[in-house]
Formats: C-alpha cells, structure tokens, sequence
C-alpha cells in the first residue's frame, strides 16, 4: 500500500491504491506547521500573551500541545485516508479526514501531468504531482507527495494510456529533443525578461520626481548651469540604474526557473523539464493543444529571438510560483526556430498578416494625443490648486511622441487566415502573434465602440477553450474594417466545421472512437 | 478567405451558416448580410445542392425552415426591467450626489451649504442618471436581435459597443433558462448559453417570455446534440 520509492521496477502502477509517500507527512505537517507558527507569531503573540494571563502557563501549554498534536494528528489522518488509484481509463482519488471525497478522472479527459519539486522536496525524494483537466478552476488531482520514481512512472503510465485508447502501446514511445535551451539563450533570456512594460510605469515614477527635478531645472540650471545639471541627470539616472537592476534581478530570477529547459516530443505528446532550484516537468499532450503564441518583446524583436508559448484547456502550467497558465515550449530561441517548432506542432506555412487599415493608426493618434492633452489638463488644474514648479503646458511636448508611437502600435497588429489556422498579432512593447487552429474555435465574437465605428473599424476575438482567456488573453484581430470583421467572424465559425468535418474525415478510420464519446455535455478539449 | 478549394471535404462549403437547406436566406433581412460574405453565396448555392454537401445542422435536426435565420427580438417589456433596474442605480447614485453635495457644502465653500442644494443637486444627479437609463435601455432593446442560424447562433446588441457573437451548436455545452424575481415579475426569462470557452457567459439572451425560453432551449439542445453527433461519426 504504501509508496516506497526504492520497490522494484516492474511493480504494478495500474489498478492498485496507494498512498502517498511516507515522507509526505513530515513535510505536510512541518509546512503546515511552520505556516500556522507563522501566524501565531505575527497575529497570535498578543492573543497568546492574553490567553496565558487569564488561563495560567501551563493551561496555556497544554492548549498548545493540542494544537501540535492536532497539526500532527489531522497530518496522519490525511495521509492514511488519502488513497490513489491508476486504473485503465481512470484516475481515482479517495481522499478527505472528515469530508471524503471519491473523484474519477476519465484519462482521456486530462489535459497535463504536471511534476513539480522545490530544493527541500528534492534533497527527500519526493514530488508534487498535479493533474489537469479542463473547465477546473484548480488542478483536479493534486498528489502531496510521491516519490520521484513514481512521479515519473505516472506522468508515463498516464500520458500512455490517455493516449492509447484502444489499440494498446505497451512501449514507450522514443522521445527525441526538439529543444534544449543553452546557456548563451538563457543569459539572453535574464537580460530580455527584463518586462518592458515597466518603462510606462517609470515614466509615471518620474513624474513623481518631476518636481523636484524640474526645480532644479527652472530654478538653477538655466542660472548656475553645470553643477546642477550633473545633480538633474543624476537623479533620474539614479532611478533609471535602479529599474534596470530590478529588472535584471527579475531576469536572473527567470533564467534560473528555465534553467536546464528540454523540451522532448514523441508522436502525440511534448514534454518538458526546467528549473535550478525548483524543478519542474510536465506533459503537453499534442491533441490537447488549443493555441499557440509566439511572443517577442522588444529587446527579444531587436535580437531576433522570439518565445513560444502553449495553452492548453488545462488549469496551470508549471506549479504554484507560475500563475501563467500555459506553458512555455520555448523560453527563447531564434525566431527561426520558433517559428520552425510552431510550425512542426500546428503547421501553419507560410501567411502573410493583414495590417489594419490606415485610419486605425490615425485613431491611434487621436487616442493618444487625447491622452496627452488630458494629462495636462490635470496638470494644469493641479497647477491651479497647488501651483506646480514647471509649467503645466510642458507636458503638451509628449505630443511630439504620438506619432511614432501610434504608428508602432498600427505596425505590430495584423490578422492572417491560414488554410487550417486564424491568426491574430498585437503589441509593441510583447508582441504576441496567436495561431488558433480552426477546430479549437469556441465562439467568435465582434464588437464595435462608438470610435471604431465612426472610422468603420471593429474588432474581431476568437474564443478558445485556453485557460489564458480568462485573463482576457484571446486571440483578437483588433481594429480590421468593419467588412472584414464580418468575414472573418463568419469565416471563422464556418471554417471550424469544414476542419471539424476534416478531421472527423482524417481519424475516422484510425481511431474509433469510445462509448463516452456519446455523452452530452462533452467537454471542450475533444479531438 | 473561405475559397481554399484544394481540400476535398471543404470543396463547396464557404460558409455553413448559408448552406443550401435555407431557402428563407436571399431574401431574409439577415443581420450579417454583406457583400463580403453573401457574394460567395449565390453561386455555390445551386451546385451545393446537387453535391451531397454535408447538410447544416440545423437541416439535421429538423429544425423549422422559417425558424432558421430569422432575426428574433426580445420582449419589449424587458424594457422596463432594464430601466427598473438603471432606477435602482439611479437612486444610489442621486443619493451619493447628494451627500457629496452636504458634505462639500458643510466643509467647503465650493457650493452652498444646505439641506436643499443637496436635495437639488441629488434630484437634478437622479434625473439625469435615470433618462440615461431609460435611454440606454430603449436603445438597447432596439439593438437587441438574435438569430438561428443553419450552423450557428448569432446574437447582436450594444448601444456603444456593438457586439456581435457567433456561437457554433458544435461548441454549445449546456443550456439554462434563468428567472430572477424581477423577471418573474414582469413575466420574463433569460437564456444563457455555455460554451468550454471563457467568454460562455457573453452568450446570454435576455427577455425572452418563458415560453420563447423554454422553445429556444430545446431547439439549442437538438441542435446541440445533433451537431455533436454529426461530429462524432
């Protein structure tokens, strides 16, 4: 029953319970332990002075060594009443100290086998194991601890029979390394995650030093010139070092969560592995794929180097300390090679984006500029409440900036309809070029404000079954003409059919299909 | 963008929302009509016919041919229920005005101090909230259309933002007809469609009778499940 890490290899995984590793309770209880220890001291300190002065010491003691035995009581209740089962087309969980609770998980409806390990769990050989399906707002499994090994013979055993449906596999399938990330990529990698998005923000810090800069700048520099101008490029330059640092650490932060990145495919399933201190490993089964995006910031644009990214149905990608929901199949290589990659998993060919018509960039402009000329009208009202050092109009000199900004913004946006894909491109600062497979589409959407229709413009979204979408990460073809839009949304949902029918057409004679297949309410990620 | 001729199970088929089972389709007022999409239309049609195109769901389901694209709109009496409910909000907001106005008058010079500026101001904020309210909700009610369509539904509204949605019945997952107090109320019913996607809870048609209700979830069910099955073959 239980689940020692050393048994021998041909042990059978399918069909038996077992539990949880028998280190797992230690660790749970002293992490539980250590949380609730936590709060005692912070919040419970004065609340514990109060209690032992009304109760006595030792009352007081004994109170807390119930806590502690309770913490290790409910540690080895959970770990004795929490059950795992592999069978041949489920994952069963019995699970629950005062509540239980008996859930099946259908193999074919999971989504990603994800492992994940931080330095302490690695130093005891053991794992987090998460499973997950679609529409599950937290992974449907979540096994606290395994073992290693065994970690790694269920990610297979389930990847395996999730994949074989009837005609049986029994060997593993040869994985061979699509992608393996070196160490000049990784050191680019800490200097390009840098978050661009930031220099918005720095420009609004700025304008928190502004006054005291631009004092100096009124006041002195124009009289006393050199000295002062030192102290007014200093201080700026003072934040600026401080960002870029901020940014590097950042950067280093994320080069040692990619650290040692693989990516390995086999027929219908990629899998991956990263991370220096905590590690983790996962599967992307290719039949769940929903969408894939490529991703360039700026500084990544400028050196040809590009990120690809994938989302699946399922809930998160690599753990607790990644709130992002899809995974990363490549952190950053050479836009060729991503584009290679993407194109072996959907290919997509060659397409050439549409960009939105010319009156998109002028409405850019407008919005801009509107920006800037509020913006200084707060100013000026500040200027008429409190009185500003500088003059308020002084801002109208970001004017000069809304061309070329909204000129950038026109050129990073385009649309292209493939033969099997629908494909959407935004962003200047991330420029995120989504490929939505026309058999993933789940409704189409468009919408027209009030300004985009006045320059006959709208925007087109296409709704995937992604868990990034929640975020409101959908592919968009923003601001395409209006006429466009009205293809393209009828396009779309029309193309899903025909590519719905053509694979039905494909696999029909390969695969057939099993009884669940009949059931309504089926679920998103199907084929 | 539909033309891509060299697959052969995509052959005639640009669109199957305008698959040859709908003859109401010239000459309904259909909503997305425009020369981008119809053109196309009219010369595939009579060969489409006579190719044993795959048939739209809507013609697998056995759904009505006057049913199929033809635009619906709402009760009108959600109206009211719309303009209920701006009231509502109308109300906090002419109340907040109101305080606002008391508060600044009793602290500031910036307005006169005073019960009855208050109450003017709190009114004057009431009535304005209110007439954008009913506004809003006329304007909307008259934006407001849905549509059966042989593949899909497609569902347009929005007085600022125009919206239009397409919901293919292959994506449909479940369906709920909801009645809040209010709606009972005035003798009305909201639909609201489900779909794997995170936008499902966009696809939602309110002020709907009952009855309408109730015959649009079935005929979304049948279309739902018929198309599930011509996907699983």
């Amino acid at each position: 029953m239980t689940d020692g890490g050393d048994r021998s290899r041909d042990e059978r995984l399918i069909g038996r319970a077992f539990r949880l590793h028998p280190l797992s309770i230690p660790y749970r209880v002293l992490e539980q332990g250590l949380g609730l220890a936590f709060v005692l001291l912070v919040v419970g300190a004065p609340a514990f002075g109060m209690v032992a002065n009304s109760l006595g010491t030792s009352l007081t003691a004994v109170l807390g060594a119930v806590l502690v035995v309770g913490v290790v009581g409910y540690g080895v209740a959970y770990y004795r009443r929490f059950e795992y089962e592999l069978t041949a087309d489920t994952f069963d969980i019995r699970s629950g100290v005062f509540a239980r609770r008996d859930r099946e998980i259908p193999l074919r409806r999971i989504q990603n086998v994800d492992i994940s390990q931080n330095i302490v769990q690695r130093a005891l050989g053991i794992a987090e194991v998460r499973l997950e399906t679609a529409g599950g707002s937290t992974s449907e499994a979540h096994l606290k601890f395994v073992s290693v090994t065994r970690a790694n013979r269920l990610q297979r055993e389930i990847s395996r029979l999730s994949r074989a449906g009837d005609e049986q596999s029994p060997e593993p399938e040869a994985f061979e390394t699509l992608f393996e990330i070196s160490d000049r990529e990784l050191g680019l990698l800490a200097v390009v995650s840098t978050d661009l998005r930031i220099i918005p923000a720095l420009f609004l810090g700025a304008s928190l030093f502004a006054p005291s800069a631009a004092a100096m700048f009124d006041a002195e520099m124009l009289l006393y010139g050199y000295q002062s101008v030192i102290g007014a490029v200093l201080g700026p330059l003072v934040t600026l070092a401080g960002i870029v640092l901020v940014g590097l650490l950042y950067g280093a932060l994320n080069a040692t969560l990619y650290y040692g990145f693989t990516l390995r495919g086999a027929a219908d399933e990629l899998r991956y592995e990263r991370g220096l201190l905590q590690k983790y490993s996962g599967t992307i089964p290719l039949s769940k794929i929903q969408s894939l995006t490529v991703e360039e910031n700026v500084l990544a644009r400028a050196i040809g180097y590009a990120s690809l990214e994938i989302e699946t149905a399922g809930q998160s990608g690599g753990g607790e300390g990644n709130q992002g929901s899809s995974q990363s199949a490549i952190p950053l290589a050479t836009r060729d090679r991503v584009l290679e990659l993407t194109n072996s998993i959907e290919p997509v060919g060659d397409v050439g984006f549409e960009r939105p018509p010319k009156r998109a960039r002028q409405r850019y402009g407008v919005r801009y500029a509107a920006v800037v000329v509020i913006l200084t009208g707060v100013l000026w009202l500040v200027d008429a409440v409190v009185g500003l050092p500088f003059a308020w109009w002084l801002a109208l000199g970001a004017l000069v900036l809304v061309p070329p900004a909204a000129h950038l913004k026109w050129r990073n946006r385009g649309y292209a309809v493939g033969e099997n894909h629908v494909l959407t491109r935004n962003g200047f600062w991330v420029r995120q070029t989504k490929i939505v497979p026309y058999y993933r589409v789940q409704t189409v959407v468009s919408s027209s404000t009030v300004f985009q229709r006045r320059r006959r413009l709208a925007t087109v979204t296409i709704d995937t079954a992604g868990a990034r979408s929640l975020v409101g990460n959908d592919a968009k073809a923003v601001d395409v003409d209006d006429v466009t839009a009205t293809q393209l949304r009828e396009g779309v949902s029309g193309n899903l059919y025909t590519a719905l029918r053509r694979r039905r057409h494909d696999e029909g004679r390969r695969r057939r299909f099993g009884d669940r297949r009949q059931s309504s309410g089926e679920p998103v990620a199907e084929e | 963008m539909s033309d891509r001729n060299d697959d052969p199970v995509a052959e005639e088929e640009p669109s199957p929302a305008d698959a040859p089972s709908t003859p109401a389709d010239g000459d309904a007022p259909e909503p997305t009509a425009d020369p981008g999409t119809r053109g196309p239309v009219a010369d595939d049609d009579p060969q489409g016919s006579t190719n044993g195109d795959p048939p739209s769901v809507a013609a697998a389901a056995g759904i009505d041919d006057d049913v199929i694209d033809t635009p619906r709109e709402l009760a009108s009496i959600v109206r009211v229920q719309w303009i209920l409910r701006s009231t509502v909000g109308a109300v906090v907001f002419g109340a907040i005005v109101a305080g606002a106005t008391l508060a600044l008058g009793a602290g500031t010079d910036v307005v006169p101090a005073g019960r009855s500026t208050a109450v003017t101001a709190g009114v004057g904020a009431f009535l304005v909230a209110a007439l954008y309210g009913v506004l809003k909700a006329v304007l909307l009610y008259r934006s407001w259309e849905y549509v059966v369509r042989a593949d899909s539904l497609y569902l347009r509204r929005g007085v600022f933002t125009h919206v239009r949605t397409v919901v293919p019945y292959v994506r449909v997952q479940h369906i709920d007809t909801t009645r809040s107090p209010l709606e009972r109320l005035l003798g009305l019913s909201t639909l609201v469609v489900y779909t794997a996607g995170s936008r499902g809870a966009d696809v939602t048609i309110p002020g709907l009778t009952p009855e309408r209700a109730s015959t649009l979830q079935t005929r979304l069910e049948r279309l739902a499940i018929e198309s599930e099955e011509a996907d699983a073959v």
